[in-house]
């Protein structure tokens, strides 16, 4: 589903560049699970965000189905990015004047959902979360694992084929991380292939594969199952 | 989407509510006031355009001027009589024509009821054909055309007859004709160049006992009969206008070695172009100005510019807070132009309900600017498809307008960097920023020069020496019932201790000077023609003692001299204009003024007899050879017991006068009133002019709150590190203070440009000085320094420890 060769991307700012990956290569294959690991400032992120087709890469090739997307202009890959890929992020990044039906409802508007279309479907999301009973609620109003909960039927609502985690517990105590942990592998186990980028081992053996970067390239690779 | 897009604006209107307090005040203060201008300009522009073929109708002028120079002297409204019928004959394309005499102020009397008219006009038949007003009683048709009839308005018809019939009822006019009433209409709406209350038929006037049609047919010296022709649809005046020479010199007696044509000139002024474009020395009533119509259009722009500033200024400065959602959005699959989208429709949304308060403060505030303006100015005349259709676009354009950069700038933020909290407000950004802010304090400052420069020019206008003392002087109508007697009715006025002196004249101080003859003086042996434009007032023995002007060289007029009544007394610029070397050199000289020749026997000093937009003229006082030339009696009266003293001269009146309603003025009312459009543009310039300054200062609280806020972790080490309360003040209010000092290097020239070509519309008015420019700078930097500071010590007093924990 994705394979990606040679790719590097360098930060400018006036004075300092930083290179944040570095001739990295690897691929996902689709049904995947796959964690990223590493310290921080290692490229993870930037790595995520490439493949969330949310920045460019300077170098390299990425292709994402098939489809060679490394040179893609802004307006396709939003394209791309809105029919295909889900995101979770480590602080949920709700918007707060939106409810819970509304912040799900969002990429479902995007994608030119009709509004009785869009209701049913955002429904049956938050049934599967179990947050139906706060649909009419603003984030403030929930918990750190609810709002969580939110993060994850909003990216998936549109059922895309990826989803990208980029530390989805990082701000949560850890039975509410298990609880979103729980729910991505269902995910998974449903068909959707998962990249999540943690800093926790303990998350980490969720997945079934482990890519550890160091100074923006992989260092090694451990299979889990 | 468009519901989501407004559902997020209107819940992030309710979030941040002041900010969107003062997006939204600002921009309805901003509209409120544009609607309020809207509403003066409209009713401006729409002077006399209800008249039937009012495009195709035109106003014959005349004007005269120096045949040696060529230098126009007079400029007037109105025209000879003759000239009427002589255009209909010889030029065949006038489809119609109709004249307008003014009659001045009139005691009309019906039984007991007695007042001075001041709007009677002697109207022909063809009156009706050129104005739309309704007649209500009577045939319009008819009712001008039989001699001794009279039309009145609706009002003027109940003043004197109450609730009885008005046709066929007598009335006396000048306590010497009486005429019957032919008619009733209604009154003249407000936007009209004249407002007849009453029309004498003006064929009365072929009556010799009135004027006589020899009078009407010869006399082209008789300037004052309004003159308009109706012409076919896309004629070119120039066409005619430049056969007018012509046919001057073929109708005009030739006067000496000039052609009439020489010095004199018609020219053609369209009817819609009288009211705001025709500034004549002789106007049927007082005009607009364009110019004005223009200065307010630009403060209306200036306000919306400002509140539109605002708008940009505000939204982007928060733009910092929205990053998060933006940077979702994105990431959820909108593209730019989506997020672009939903930020217009968001300042297209406020801009809408800043637009509808805006109405409603209109409809509170109209009048209120009605009452300081003096205008009649109604909501209706926004109510019209022509100004709503164009309205409703309103809110479009200054949302779009406004909402365009932080829109463009919005939507280009990277969802990467804003949901990693990397995210901060680039230079360009702030930069931009400034120079909005930098705008906004120009325009400030350029309106704060303004307004103190309008308001020392008109105090200089009002404090200037005047050369006489307009105090405790009342003024009167001079009637011809007087002519015999009015020796007596001085004395008896005299005998009261309260009244000092009184005299008569032709024209008294306030009034214009128009009334001019052909001066001549003595060179060598003859009375050669003086090269120079005087006026002249006739005036009694008594005038110049009664507003105590003062003589320089020689005497004024006694009646100790039974020479003097072909005598002249001129004053300082007549002394220059005939070449004299000084008033003692005048005295004694021969001197020819129209047919009259006679010994010169005075100077007095130049003084302000008109206003000041006019320079002090080259005058001759004269004393007339029949007392029906005067039009005004002055009485100057004590100032220690001004209702003894009106109440002993209107006893006189009552007693010499009986059928002569009685009407006194003070003459220093009169200069005030002189002025009083003047003084009623200071204070809507003035009005308008704080609204903008209070917007701009509405706005930089905000910005400054908001600049402030994204340095409180600054401020916070500042402290911890030992910095004083005042430093940081000093800090946070020094850079837009800088932008106030550049503001203020940009505004100076643009406020002295637009003030001294606002002041030549005076004769005299005042130089700018230096110091205005200081104060206004200053008194812009003392408001921005008091809006940021209030923020700035706020910032500067809080708990570091507060700040720097919750980072």
């Amino acid at each position: 589903m994705i394979k990606i060769a040679e790719l590097e991307k360098i930060y400018r700012t006036e004075e300092v560049e930083t290179v944040a990956l570095n001739k990295l290569s690897f691929e996902v294959k689709e049904g995947e699970f796959v964690a990223v690991m590493g310290p921080s400032g290692c490229g993870k992120s930037t790595l995520l965000n490439i493949v969330g087709l949310l920045d460019d890469p300077d170098k390299g090739s990425f292709l994402f189905n098939g489809i060679e997307v490394a040179d893609f202009n802004e307006r396709k890959r939003a394209d791309l990015r809105k029919r295909n890929i889900g995101f979770v992020f480590q602080s949920f990044n709700l918007i707060d004047e939106l409810t819970v039906f509304e912040n799900v409802e969002l990429p479902l508007i995007y994608l030119g959902v009709k509004a009785p279309e869009r209701k049913k479907r955002v429904e049956a999301v938050l049934d599967k979360m179990q947050i139906m009973h706060r649909r009419n609620h603003y984030p403030q109003q929930l918990s750190g694992g609810q709002q969580q909960r939110v993060a994850v039927a909003r990216a998936v609502v549109n059922k895309p084929k990826l989803i990208l985690a980029d530390e989805p517990t990082g701000n949560l105590d850890s039975s509410n991380g298990n609880e979103v942990m729980q729910l991505l592998t269902d995910l998974n186990e449903q068909g959707t292939t998962i990249i999540m980028v943690t800093h926790s081992e303990h998350d980490a053996r969720y997945s079934h594969r482990i890519i550890r970067m160091l100074d923006g390239q992989t260092v090694t690779e451990n299979i889990l199952v | 989407m468009i519901y989501n897009y407004l559902k997020i604006a209107i819940r992030n209107l309710l979030k941040y509510k002041f900010i969107s307090f003062i997006n939204l005040f600002g921009l309805t203060a901003g509209i409120a006031c544009c609607l309020l201008i809207l509403t003066y300009i409209i009713n401006e522009l729409s002077y006399d355009k209800y008249h039937p073929d009012a495009d195709r109708t035109y106003r014959v002028t005349r004007s005269f001027r120096n045949a040696q120079t060529g230098i126009v002297s007079l400029n007037l409204g109105t025209v000879a009589p003759p000239f009427a019928p002589l255009l209909v004959n010889d030029f065949k394309e006038i489809e119609k024509i109709t004249q307008l005499l003014p009659n001045g102020r009139t005691p009309v009397r019906y039984g007991e009821k007695m007042f001075n008219e001041e709007n009677v006009y002697w109207g022909d038949e063809h009156f009706f054909d050129f104005f739309k007003v309704k007649v209500v009683k009577g045939n319009p048709a008819k009712a001008l055309n039989d001699p001794y009839g009279i039309m009145l308005t609706e009002e003027t018809a109940k003043k004197y007859f109450g609730n009885e019939e008005p046709l066929d009822k007598m009335i006396r006019l000048d306590n010497q004709l009486n005429f019957k009433v032919t008619g009733v209409y209604k009154a003249f709406p407000a936007n009209s160049h004249v407002h007849p209350n009453i029309l004498i038929s003006f064929n009365t006037l072929k009556d010799t006992a009135v004027y006589g049609e020899e009078n009407l047919r010869t006399n082209f010296g008789n300037n004052s009969f309004l003159t308009y022709i109706k012409l076919p649809k896309d004629y070119d005046i120039g066409k005619m206008e430049k056969q007018f020479p012509a046919f001057l010199n073929r109708h005009m007696p030739q006067g000496g070695k000039f052609k009439p044509s020489e010095g004199t000139a018609l020219a053609l002024q369209k009817l819609t172009d009288i009211h705001l474009h025709s500034q004549l020395d002789y106007e049927a009533e007082e005009n607009g100005d364009i110019k004005r119509v223009y200065i307010f259009s630009a403060i209306a722009l200036f306000i919306l510019l400002i509140a539109g500033i605002n708008y940009m200024n505000l939204s982007t400065a928060r733009s910092a807070l929205r990053a998060r959602e933006i940077g979702v959005r994105k990431v959820v699959g909108a593209q730019r132009k989506e997020i672009i989208a939903q930020f217009l429709s968001e300042s297209v949304l406020v801009s809408w309900l800043a637009m509808i308060l805006a109405l409603l403060l209109t409809w509170l505030t109209l009048p209120w600017l009605n009452k300081l303006s003096g205008q009649q100015l109604s909501i209706h005349i926004l109510l019209r498809w022509d100004v709503i259709v164009p309205m409703a676009l309103v809110p479009f354009v200054v949302g779009i307008l406004s909402g365009i950069y932080p829109a463009l700038f919005m939507s280009s933020f990277r969802p990467v960097q804003v949901l990693k909290g990397l995210f901060k407000v680039g230079g360009s950004t702030i930069s931009f920023r400034r120079i909005l802010v930098t705008t906004q304090f120009a325009i400030s400052i350029v309106l704060i020069i303004s307004t103190i420069t309008v308001f020392r020019q008109m105090h200089y206008m009002q404090q200037k020496e005047l050369g006489f003392d307009k105090t405790h002087i009342v003024t009167l109508p001079y009637s011809a019932g007087l002519n015999d007697g009015f020796d007596a009715f001085r004395t008896e006025l005299l005998s009261n201790t309260y009244i000092k002196n009184a005299g008569r004249s032709s024209r008294i101080p306030t009034g214009r000077l128009l009334d001019a003859m052909g001066a001549r003086i003595k060179r060598s042996d003859t009375l050669e023609p003086a090269n120079a434009d005087i006026k002249f007032v006739s005036a009694d023995q008594d005038f110049i003692s009664t507003y105590g002007i003062k003589v320089v060289s020689g005497r004024g007029f006694s009646k100790d001299f039974s020479t003097d009544t072909g005598a002249f007394v001129i004053n300082e610029a007549a002394v220059q204009a005939l070449g004299l070397n000084s008033g003692e050199d005048a005295i004694g000289k021969d001197f020819g003024y129209g047919n009259r020749t006679g010994k010169l026997i005075g100077v007095f000093n130049d003084f302000h007899f008109e206003s000041m937009h006019q320079k002090i003229v080259p005058l001759v006082l004269l004393i007339p050879t029949s007392a029906n030339a005067y039009g005004n009696i002055s009485i100057k009266i004590a100032g220690t017991n001004i209702p003894a003293a009106l109440s002993h001269i209107e006893k006189t009146w009552r007693k010499y006068l009986p059928e002569t309603p009685y009407q006194y003025n003070f003459l220093d009312e009169n200069f005030e009133r002189l002025y009083q459009s003047e003084e009623r543009q200071k204070s809507i310039f003035t009005v308008f002019a704080f609204i903008a300054i209070f917007i701009a200062c509405l706005g930089l609280f905000g910005l400054s709150a908001f600049a402030i806020s994204q340095r409180i972790k600054e401020i916070g080490i500042r402290k911890v590190l030992g910095a004083s309360v005042n430093t940081i003040v000093a800090l946070l209010s020094k850079d837009f203070l800088k932008l106030i000092l550049i503001a203020a290097v940009i505004a100076f020239p643009i406020a002295w440009f637009a003030m001294d070509t606002w002041l030549q519309d005076f004769a005299y008015r005042i130089n700018i000085p230096w110091w205005i420019f200081v104060v206004a700078g200053v008194i812009a930097g003392i408001i921005a320094f008091v809006t940021i500071s209030f923020q700035a010590i706020r910032a500067a007093i809080a708990n570091p420890v507060k700040s720097l924990r919750s980072e």
